[in-house]
């Protein structure tokens, strides 16, 4: 799993262009949006082609994309138990 | 009118009003630079098209020490010339969505219009006046001149970002930005020679 959680920062890092930052710059359980990395609804977006392109999960619902994208850890536990790639 | 101050910038240099400034990268890393050296805290700077970086970083030279720069004004207009719009970017985009591999990039899609650049240096500097976009088949002073002229009859525009920006790829782009305001004193006058001339590097 910590190779997952390291994995996904890296493509979250190169999707969203946030550079200069590390993965050791994000905390697993910090929330993606509002306080934590600030992403806003343009990278929601984002993040669900990312999980589709790398993992193939298609998330059909923004309910479904609210609860997954939490944090990196939510969204490394869901990817775990779904991914089909 | 006159031209308060202007910036040009290519892959290769910097001049701001006339004088060069320093740069060691070339292309889009000397944008970045730029950014690190004279912005820093505008993180969104980084999910921009090239087309909006150079803008971007154009206007922040401009009026990055103005006073009051973050008071919201209506009397400021950003009018933008270019050829190639957001090109660049629709290739980009136009890459995610092949055949072989179809995943749309949301991010890069919302800068698939020529006029994002303008909303970004709007936003950005609170400037809630006119905010315009044209497509020029080439370079022309004289054009430019005339619907910046065009903008200031509208009884609320006291003052422009204009110019040209062009941006087809990272090797090959170029921004011509100006304030100018519709003022007499002292300063260039607001012509297509004085265009010309920051063009070719010669103020």
């Amino acid at each position: 799993m910590e190779e997952l959680v390291e994995q996904i920062k890296l493509q979250i890092i190169e999707a969203l262009n946030l550079e200069g930052m590390t993965p050791d710059q994000i905390d697993d359980n910090a929330p993606l949006f509002g306080d934590g990395l600030g992403l806003d609804s343009i990278d929601v977006l984002e993040l669900i082609v990312l999980i589709e392109r790398n993992y193939g999960i298609r998330l059909t619902s923004p309910a479904e994309g609210k609860q997954v994208f939490q944090s990196v850890a939510v969204m490394a536990d869901y990817i775990a138990k779904n991914r089909k790639k | 009118m006159r031209i308060l101050r202007y910036v040009r910038i290519d892959p290769d240099t910097v001049r701001l009003d006339g004088v060069p400034v320093p740069v060691t990268g070339r292309g889009l890393e000397l944008l970045s630079e730029l950014y690190r050296n004279r912005v820093k805290d505008y993180p969104k700077f980084f999910k921009m098209d090239l087309l909006c970086k150079l803008g971007f970083i154009a206007a922040e030279l401009l009026v990055g020490d103005e006073p009051d720069r973050f008071v919201p004004r209506e009397d400021r207009a950003v009018l933008l010339v270019s050829r190639t719009g957001p090109l660049c970017d629709d290739r980009n985009y136009q890459k995610t969505i092949a055949e072989d591999a179809y995943f749309p990039s949301p991010a890069l899609f919302v800068y698939t219009l020529a006029n994002i650049v303008t909303g970004e240096i709007a936003i950005r500097n609170k400037y809630e006046g006119d905010t315009t976009a044209y497509g020029f088949p080439s370079f022309s002073a004289g054009m430019l001149v005339s619907v910046v002229k065009v903008a200031f009859t509208d009884r609320v525009t006291t003052s422009a970002l204009c110019g040209w920006v062009e941006a087809p790829d990272s090797d090959h782009f170029e921004a011509i930005l100006m304030l100018v305001d519709d003022t007499e004193g002292d300063g260039m006058e607001f012509n297509p020679e004085n265009i010309l001339k920051i063009k070719l590097n010669q103020r």
